[in-house]
């Protein structure tokens, strides 16, 4: 009886010392990988070599709802696709100021531009982006059209533009943009016009 | 065998001792919760500003975070430095006062003098907590000044902010009930066959006599007051189907009969699967019926989707709710007839309103949006890409707006054209907005944002007011240009 007893007690506290550990190591992991994804969240675009090159960014602004012309100069990759993307993350740098005029999500990032042909871009961008972004029909409006109008101004062969959120398509950006749809260049041309 | 007895129980009292301690790591990351929807936010009114502050449920008791409550109140810095939580409240135009007070005590220091709590401190993720029992009390002290908490409803006034109302009841034919109030006042309005329920979020209503008053009329059954959630509720019960209606500036609300067969109840789109308009009947058998003018209007957001935080408090679904009754009623004043797509606080997909607003045909579809973003009012019609679609034709459903862009063109110029004359700040734009893309009518979208940098006025009925009747007053002017439907 005492035996049994004591080969009970030091399985059952062997079995509670196992999964209290278990529990404290998975607690560990889990705040290792979110802090791991914030850093990739982080990561910056790949060093390139060569002189900073001029490119033109449309910045939208809230307090008027205009959009206007802008050029900076930036390191761009020799990759198409590449350089796209940078050109995206320098309108995001923008946006991400503490003085931007239209701020976005603290942590939306571009995390990557594809090509569908020679004049389509998919640009995915992170939950961050969305998940944060002011909700508004002129605000969305005009981070939509800013993004695609920066892309046809410095890669003029791009005339159609989707977004994605995080490789996923989303109904809306912050529940008004259509993200459904492929933005058309010119169509989007208008609409700048009427916002300059 | 009293030995081995005395071994037993001591090891079973370990293995317990240890699974609880297994038990008690487990929990331990989760001491706090957020109430239940409903009972998790403290409604503050002071006469600077109406806001809510989150609660947190803690034991059982509602805890409220002394940042949130204070921020509103004046500028705030809180620092935590292990256990100790102290803050720096600065009134306007007053002086730095300092709040002390240390995580898991119930004793601390308000302006310098002790100060014990009724509970323990909370502290978590760096923010301090207060029972909520405990907040008037403390707002009082920091601002000598009246405070009220009342504990059950979740609503503290600060100063002598409370609104009280006056109720007449006019014998005519129907009887009017009044409600009058001494600055205007924009609950939400909810209608059910016999009664009227008038919601203040935002406005300090508390009651001003008896809570239930009776009536012996043949239409007004009674009046009575409730609050609860941080709201707080005017119930008007008749005998047959009641309606409000704003006056004086949103001084005053008339309930009162609402009209039999009222033709844009008969005119409404088909029946949503939420309680849409409770005035709406239920659907008929269709019957050949002569073509007529009816303009939908379509309150976005609605249910869970808040749309945009116009402020902590208001939220743009409860805006462009309260909007879109004004615009109903505006254009009835110009003989219009107009539904809602959602006359209380119901989620619709974005697809379930196109389908309804097309399956209704009206005249012209009409989305109001809010923004707490830029200023004025924009009036928006489709981005579409350049298609060749006729309106008499099959229409793809992404595009199928791109047969009435001409006219819907028409109406927002028309639209702008009224706010222009009103001086309200506006431009037209073309928008990526849906459902507007799938409605098979013109159709445009109106957002109105803070007429000059005051987020609040937004919500003010005299603003309020001068937009829907720009609306009204630009639909009415191209009435003749759009076609009349068969529905």
């Amino acid at each position: 009886m005492t035996r049994r007893v004591l080969v009970m007690f030091a399985v059952l506290a062997l079995i509670a010392l196992g999964l209290t550990f278990y529990a404290l190591h998975l607690k560990r992991k889990v705040a290792r990988d979110e802090q791991l994804a914030a850093e990739q969240q982080r990561a910056l675009a790949p060093l390139t070599n060569g002189p900073p090159t001029p490119v033109t960014l449309y910045i939208a602004s809230d307090s008027d709802g205009t959009l206007r012309r802008t050029q900076v100069k930036v390191t761009l990759p020799p990759e198409r696709t590449e350089r796209d993307r940078a050109v995206l993350r320098a309108l995001f740098g923008q946006y991400l100021q503490s003085s931007s005029l239209h701020p976005i999500g603290a942590d939306a990032d571009v995390r990557d531009v594809y090509l569908l042909g020679d004049d389509t871009a998919v640009v995915d961008t992170n939950a961050a982006f969305a998940d944060a972004h002011p909700s508004g029909v002129l605000a969305e409006e005009l981070t939509v059209a800013s993004i695609v109008v920066t892309l046809n101004a410095n890669d003029s062969k791009i005339e159609r533009v989707k977004i994605l959120i995080n490789g996923q398509e989303r109904e809306t950006l912050a529940g008004h943009a259509d993200l459904r749809r492929f933005y058309e260049a010119s169509n989007i041309g208008q609409v700048v016009k009427d916002l300059q | 065998m009293p030995l081995s007895g005395r071994r037993s129980r001591l090891a079973m009292a370990i293995t317990a001792g240890l699974a609880l301690l297994f038990a008690a790591l487990l929990t331990r990351q989760a001491p706090v919760q957020a109430q239940s929807p409903g009972q998790n936010q403290l409604t503050v009114y002071s006469p600077r500003t109406s806001y809510s502050v989150p609660l947190l449920d803690v034991n059982g008791q509602p805890y409220a975070g002394l940042v949130e409550l204070l921020e509103p109140l004046g500028s705030v810095d809180a620092r935590v430095d292990g256990k100790k939580y102290k803050l720096h409240f600065t009134p306007p135009d007053g002086y730095p006062l300092e709040v002390q007070f240390t995580g898991g005590k119930d004793k601390g220091k308000v302006r310098g003098n002790g100060y014990k709590l009724p509970a323990n401190f909370v502290l978590q993720n760096g923010r301090g907590y207060v029972p909520l029992s405990v907040t008037s009390d403390l707002i009082s002290k920091l601002l000598a000044t009246v405070t009220e908490l009342h504990l059950a409803s979740r609503r503290l006034f600060i100063g002598n902010v409370q609104l009280r109302y006056t109720l007449e009841l006019h014998k005519d034919n129907p009887s009017r009930l009044l409600l009058g109030f001494l600055s205007p006042v924009n609950p939400s309005i909810a209608t059910e066959p016999g009664r009227v329920r008038l919601t203040f979020r935002r406005e300090p209503i508390v009651s001003s006599g008896p809570e239930n008053v009776p009536y012996s009329d043949p239409l007004i059954s009674g009046v009575s007051f409730s609050e609860h959630d941080g709201l707080a509720e005017l119930d008007v019960t008749g005998t047959a189907p009641l309606m409000a209606n704003f006056a004086d500036g949103g001084k005053t609300i008339i309930v009162t009969g609402a009209p039999a067969p009222a033709p844009v109840a008969q005119e409404a789109p088909p029946p949503p699967p939420a309680p849409a308009n409770p005035q709406n009947p239920s659907p008929q058998p269709r019957q050949p019926a002569a073509p007529r003018f009816l303009v939908l209007i379509d309150p976005a957001h609605g249910g869970s989707d808040i749309g945009a935080a116009i402020t902590s408090s208001l939220p743009e679904k409860d805006v462009v709710l309260a909007l879109a009754r004004r615009l109903q009623h505006d254009l009835a004043n110009r003989g219009i007839a107009a539904g809602l797509l959602r006359n209380s606080d119901v989620a619709i997909t974005l697809d379930q309103r196109a389908t309804w607003t097309n399956a209704a045909r009206p005249a012209l579809y009409i989305a109001l949006h809010a923004a707490n973003t830029g200023q004025g009012v924009h009036v928006f019609t489709a981005m579409l890409p350049a298609a060749n679609v006729s309106p008499q034709g099959f229409l793809p459903w992404d595009i199928a707006q791109a047969a009435f862009l001409d006219l819907s063109g028409s109406v927002a110029g028309s639209v702008a054209a009224e706010l222009e004359s009103r001086k309200l700040p506006n431009a037209t734009l073309l928008a990526p907005l849906r459902p507007m893309n799938n409605i098979a009518a013109p159709a445009i979208a109106v957002e109105i944002a803070p007429p000059a940098g005051d987020v609040d006025e937004i919500a003010s009925p005299a603003y309020q007011e001068q937009v829907a009747q720009s609306i009204a007053a630009g639909v009415a002017a191209v009435r003749a240009k759009l076609p009349e439907v068969r529905p």
